[in-house]
């Protein structure tokens, strides 16, 4: 397989870097910015972008990956064997802790906004309800609600409060939304990678944590979402 | 909806994302040689043989480019006998993913004497976007033909 015609006279055309000369990397004189703000925001920057994905392949680039992926221990996980499945989890941090979630459960990651209080709540975890692009879903304290210790997280996350998120996660029955200091984004991992929970994790309540995944040099705790969900459940009744 | 976008020719195409098991980059494939059209080998796929199908050469009778734009969508396929299969598609530029409604696609109103894996189409700033219906994507017989051979290994 080779490059049409057609894709070879589109290589050849230079990149013009408009974000150089009139955008915010020059003088800011496009009449577009005023639209878009940032040129990362604007359809010319992101065709750019999108071409150097057209270029050719490197030597050597297809037989790289067919050896890659020919062997199971890099080539990542098929749904072929149940009991080495791919799974894949959304890893945030709630303070000093990693934890991580089933991606799937995920609705909505967003800016954190004002949590309305609600009146006569008493419940610690029940912290009031949110606006999600009109909908109002009532937002909890995943620290409070499995118990995690927040002290040392408050210190570490004024540094970091540009990373703050809040998260709309649920199912059919109902949706919650927390917190979290910082989400790092979707992890895959196959099922035989998880670990059972050390003993030494006693500031996450085993209740909720359901497995340990070793990732970089951390330690990600793996929330049960069921048993967090019916809790959270239980904590608005 | 999530879907994933990839190009045919200049025309903008989309599967749903819940039918993609992954993505791959192009990679070298194992010829396969009396194939019918369009299937232009198979790739090892974490030790399982999967076919690799050229969208362009079924479409449009040219192959895909050879750039890093160009990679393999892995689809679970289903088989007459009801089982899943996996499906390598060679497509262009499939960079892209779009979350849209299901009720966006609208029917193109040119049912009759199109391919049969062709679906409804959705319209944004740049155009139409058109459905592919995987389960469509082969004629009968050289899903049988395909699969036969990938199970007999």
């Amino acid at each position: 397989m080779t490059g049409t015609g057609a894709d070879e006279t589109r290589l050849d055309q230079p990149i013009d870097a408009c974000w150089r000369r009139i955008g915010v990397s020059g003088d800011r004189s496009c009449p577009k910015l005023a639209e878009h703000l940032h040129c990362r925001n604007c359809p010319v920057h992101e065709a750019a972008a999108r071409r150097l994905l057209d270029r050719p392949l490197p030597a050597e680039y297809r037989e790289e990956w067919a050896r890659h992926y020919a062997n199971p221990e890099t080539g990542g996980s098929g749904t072929g064997d149940a009991e080495d499945a791919l799974q894949t989890v959304v890893v945030f941090r709630l303070g000093d802790e990693w934890l991580a979630l089933p991606t799937a459960i995920f609705e909505e990651i967003a800016e954190p906004r004002p949590i309305r209080s609600l009146p006569h709540r008493r419940n610690k975890a029940i912290l009031g309800i949110v606006n999600v692009r009109g909908e109002l879903i009532v937002c909890a304290s995943l620290a409070a609600l499995i118990g995690i210790d927040e002290q040392g997280a408050t210190e570490r996350s004024a540094r970091a409060n540009g990373f703050r998120r809040l998260v709309v996660i649920g199912h059919d029955q109902g949706r919650m939304a927390f917190i979290v200091d910082e989400v790092h984004g979707i992890l895959r991992h196959r099922r035989s990678e998880l670990r059972p929970v050390p003993a030494t994790i006693g500031k996450t309540p085993s209740a909720f944590s359901i497995a340990a995944l070793p990732w970089k040099d951390q330690t990600v705790g793996c929330l049960d979402e069921a048993r967090l969900l019916a809790a959270f459940d239980r904590s608005l009744a | 909806m999530l879907f994933l976008m990839f190009s045919l020719g200049t025309d903008r195409y989309v599967l749903d994302a819940g039918e993609v098991e992954a993505i791959l980059p192009l990679m070298a494939t194992k010829a396969l040689p009396g194939a019918p059209r369009g299937v232009v080998g198979a790739i090892n796929y974490r030790g399982r043989p999967v076919p690799l199908i050229d969208l362009n050469v079924l479409t449009l009778g040219r192959p895909a480019a050879a750039v890093l734009s160009t990679r393999i969508i892995l689809v679970r396929y289903p088989a007459a006998d009801g089982d899943i299969h996996l499906l390598g598609l060679i497509a262009e530029r499939a960079t892209e993913t779009i979350e849209r409604a299901a009720s966006d696609f609208v029917a193109s109103g040119v049912e009759a004497g199109i391919p049969a894996y062709l679906g409804p189409v959705a319209s944004d700033a740049r155009g139409l976007i058109q459905r592919v219906r995987t389960e469509r994507l082969l004629p009968a017989d050289i899903r049988d033909i395909l699969f036969r051979r990938a199970e007999t290994d």
